[in-house]
């Protein structure tokens, strides 16, 4: 089953880091996943954050207001 | 979701008048910087807004404030989903209040400069 992989921010440099991480280990990795970036504030604060970017996969908020390094992007998506 | 309530400046000097409170949710370094000369005030750092939220009172008109209107609006909208009624965001921030000369205090002249950042600064996004 396909994982569905949000990265929620407005855009500033921290959320394009995570946005290009994530790409690069579904990639390198084969991964089946969907990757959604979400820009919108009203969209974003439905999850009820403060700090982007936010990692969210299958629904599931997992890393907050900082960018994962690629490990920690890899042993999620397990 | 509801659509946060935007203010610019003008409408929030009239709101403080009227007894509204100002939420700044800079970090401590903006904040000794440059600050708002009003009376009113609050000031608690976004990272400690979770903790801290009860310390806003409920019965008053907030508003929201930060260096450019952004990231107080997320705390808008965080205040709206715990039940705060009447909360506003003052889009523009300190930086667009300054720019129209309402009440400062500290070094605004360093702020205004720094307005033209290019998004890189570790406490910018």
């Amino acid at each position: 089953m396909s994982i569905a992989i949000k990265i929620l921010g407005t855009g500033c440099p921290k959320c394009k880091a995570t946005t290009e991480l994530v790409e690069e280990v579904v990639k390198e990795n084969n991964i089946n996943a969907t990757i959604e970036k979400i820009e919108d504030i009203m969209e974003i604060m439905q999850y009820n954050v403060l700090a982007t970017p936010v990692l969210v996969i299958n629904e599931k908020i997992t890393i907050k207001g900082r960018v994962p390094s690629k490990n920690e992007i890899i042993e999620l998506l397990k | 979701m509801k659509k946060a309530q935007e203010i610019c400046p003008t409408t929030t000097m009239g709101k403080i008048k009227e007894g509204a409170l100002i939420v700044d949710v800079r970090p401590n370094e903006e904040v000794e910087q440059a600050n708002f000369d009003v009376p009113n005030y609050m000031h608690i750092p976004l990272n400690e807004l979770e903790k801290r939220i009860s310390e806003i009172p409920t019965h008053k008109e907030i508003v929201m404030v930060c260096r450019s209107g952004e990231k107080s609006l997320r705390t808008t909208y965080y205040l709206m989903n715990a039940g705060y009624e009447n909360v506003y965001n003052m889009s523009g921030g300190i930086l667009k209040w300054a720019s129209k000369n309402f009440p400062t205090k500290g070094n605004v002249q360093e702020l205004l400069a720094s307005a033209n950042c290019d998004c890189s600064q570790p406490n910018c996004c």
